[in-house]
């Protein structure tokens, strides 16, 4: 027998409390994995989105939200003879309802823009000119619309025609529905109006020329932000808002977990007075019981981290399959991430022991042997 | 008061020794003086609430004095920086209500002790299984508390109690929870180990008949030492048959 032999054989004893606090830590660290990993994917699958269209820097309003505040399409022939810069592409993004499905990605794009480049026909055609009223379809965004080739869609209060399917190598891109800027912009009568630029550099272009270019093309046009791909995440206040409920909601989970470990050991402690007196009596110190206390905790922790990062894991992968969010959502669910829940867990499990591990540190053992 | 041969050092000492609860309106020890040296068997005696087992508590630190004053081996036992320390070398604790744990088995349960001294995993257990077998229960290893009889019990409390090899053993009424049967046979067990190992034991009990298989026997009354009693080795040995 050991030490840890004395700690476990202590959580087993009481196994469907120990069962329910390890229900209650693994449902606040899966909250942390499902939360988190959404957020992140969403982000990663943005950044992927705009990698493989090739840009390099998104110039858009100020405002930073999701879906930036639409400006003038003229702001591009102010920037376009910015040294670096090989190509550029208007562009008017919203994200919006389309007939049953809550959450579409609209991709409106300058006709013979750089950004149409990277899209693959898996079957159809591109749309014959800007003026057409067509759109292509992402693959994802044609199954959660249940769309084929030659299939109406609703676009506003314009019916339009799905001419092609495409593969666009990013999740944001096969979730969209992709049609010309034009179009866009008459549906919604509003010419010239445009909410991003991508730009493309010219192959040569180092980091420290990038980041020079996107401050000339502020000086030039003061009220576009330009950002580089990974700044324009970092900056937009939608991807920080996502962040911040995600992590927000997840610590809120995480403190129920806390206060459920806390009760437990608190439980433990005073249940086994007898006994932890028992065992001062036989010469334990005080030291070695504290341990012994943080130890179940710190396993309780542990053990609920391990949990809950495998349901949190398998729940985000329920939940990325439902119609509502399917295109839209790639969770990020890396090892650092896992790792840190874990981290979390243990933490928080031995957070939660240290003031029952000082209670049980203060009996008196005399008391063992009055409850004789 | 100790009419025991002296030795230079007694193991055990008191000196006006008082314990007193609830801001002092319960006195239960009033001013006690003995000392008892190495290798004795006394017997502390009296009826219930005469503050026997409170001063059991003072001997093994698991209580601390209102005044007074307590010498193990010439050193201040209340003063001790490390109470846990001396509990766990020199003194071997035998309850009435045997205070085993129930999720361990017998042979883990005398092992618990051990986690205070140095002992390898294998020592412990090895240790244990001795002791066991020395108490007669080496075919009851594996069981738990619950499946053992209540004479059982205390024999595992017994081998629990001398793990580290202590030089004090503190008996607190050992045979009060135990039919008649089984009370001889473990307070046979438990002189014969303080005999034959030459260790000293204070056992406190309110039945005379055992006090009378001691030593010595002090007789309490009102948080107080009435008499200091020495059995005439013959009579104690007649008392062992």
């Amino acid at each position: 027998m050991t030490f840890f032999t004395v700690v476990i054989r202590s959580l087993l004893r009481r196994p469907m409390r120990t069962g329910f606090t390890l229900a209650g830590i693994s449902i606040g660290i899966a909250a942390v994995v499902a939360l988190v990993g959404m957020s992140r994917g969403f982000e990663k699958s943005w950044q992927v989105g705009l990698k493989a269209r090739g840009t390099d820097i998104v110039v858009s309003n100020r405002s930073g939200s999701l879906t930036p505040k639409p400006f003038d399409a003229s702001v591009r022939d102010r920037i376009k003879d910015l040294p670096h810069i090989a190509a550029t592409c208007d562009l008017l993004v919203e994200v919006t309802s389309v007939e049953d499905s809550d959450l579409m990605i609209l991709s409106a794009r300058e006709w013979g823009g750089f950004s149409w480049d990277n899209l693959e026909l898996a079957s159809g055609r591109m749309p014959r000119d800007a003026a057409e009223e067509a759109v292509v379809l992402g693959q994802t965004a044609a199954e959660v619309l249940k769309k084929k080739v030659g299939d109406p869609i609703q676009i506003e209060t314009k019916q339009l025609k799905v001419v092609g399917i495409v593969r666009g190598g990013a999740l944001v891109e096969d979730g969209s529905i992709i049609l010309s800027l034009p179009l866009l912009q008459k549906i919604l009568g509003s010419p010239n109006q445009i909410n991003a630029i991508d730009v493309r550099v010219t192959p040569s272009t180092n980091e420290q020329q990038l980041r020079d270019l996107t401050q000339q093309i502020q000086q030039r046009v003061p009220q576009v932000r330009a950002v580089t791909i990974s700044e324009h995440l970092n900056h937009n206040e939608g991807f920080r808002l996502v962040r911040a409920m995600s992590w927000g909601t997840s610590l809120l989970a995480l403190l129920v977990g806390i206060l459920g470990v806390m009760n437990t050991m608190l439980m433990t402690v005073f249940e086994r007075t007898h006994e932890i007196c028992v065992l001062l009596a036989l010469g334990w110190t005080r030291r070695r019981i504290i341990r012994m206390v943080l130890y179940e905790s710190a396993l309780l922790g542990l053990f609920g981290g391990i949990i809950g990062v495998t349901l949190g894991a398998i729940g985000v992968r329920l939940l990325g399959q439902t119609p509502a969010l399917r295109g839209l959502l790639q969770p990020d669910l890396g090892l650092p991430l896992l790792g840190l829940s874990v981290v979390i867990a243990l933490v928080v499990g031995i957070v939660s022991g240290l003031y029952p591990a000082w209670r049980s540190s203060r009996l008196m053992p005399s008391v063992a042997l009055q409850a004789g | 008061m100790n009419p025991s041969a002296a030795s230079a050092v007694p193991l055990l000492k008191a000196k006006a020794l008082t314990r007193e609860f609830d801001e002092g309106q319960v006195k239960a020890l009033r001013g006690v003086d003995f000392s008892i040296n190495e290798g004795e068997f006394v017997a502390i005696a009296g009826p219930s609430g005469c503050g026997k087992s409170t001063l059991l508590q003072l001997l093994g630190a698991l209580d601390q004095p209102t005044s007074g004053e307590l010498f193990y081996r010439g050193e201040s036992v209340p003063d001790n920086p490390d109470p846990a320390a001396y509990r766990a070398s020199e003194i071997g604790f035998i309850f009435q209500a045997f205070h085993l744990l129930p999720t361990f088995t017998a042979l883990e349960n005398v092992q618990l002790p051990m986690f205070e001294s140095y002992c390898s995993r294998s020592e412990r257990r090895e240790r244990a299984r001795e002791l066991l077998r020395l108490v007669g229960l080496k075919d009851r290893l594996a069981h738990f508390p619950s499946k053992l009889s209540g004479g059982e019990r205390q024999r595992v409390a017994i081998a629990r109690s001398l793990a580290n090899g202590p030089s004090l053993l503190l008996a607190d009424e050992p045979t009060g929870n135990l039919d008649s049967d089984n009370a001889h046979a473990v307070l046979d067990l438990i002189i014969s180990l303080q005999q034959e190992q030459g260790r000293t034991m204070v056992l406190v009990t309110h039945d005379p008949s055992i006090a009378e298989r001691a030593g010595r026997i002090l007789r309490m009354m009102d948080g107080r030492i009435v008499s200091d009693q020495l059995v005439p080795a013959e009579s104690v040995a007649a008392n062992r048959k």
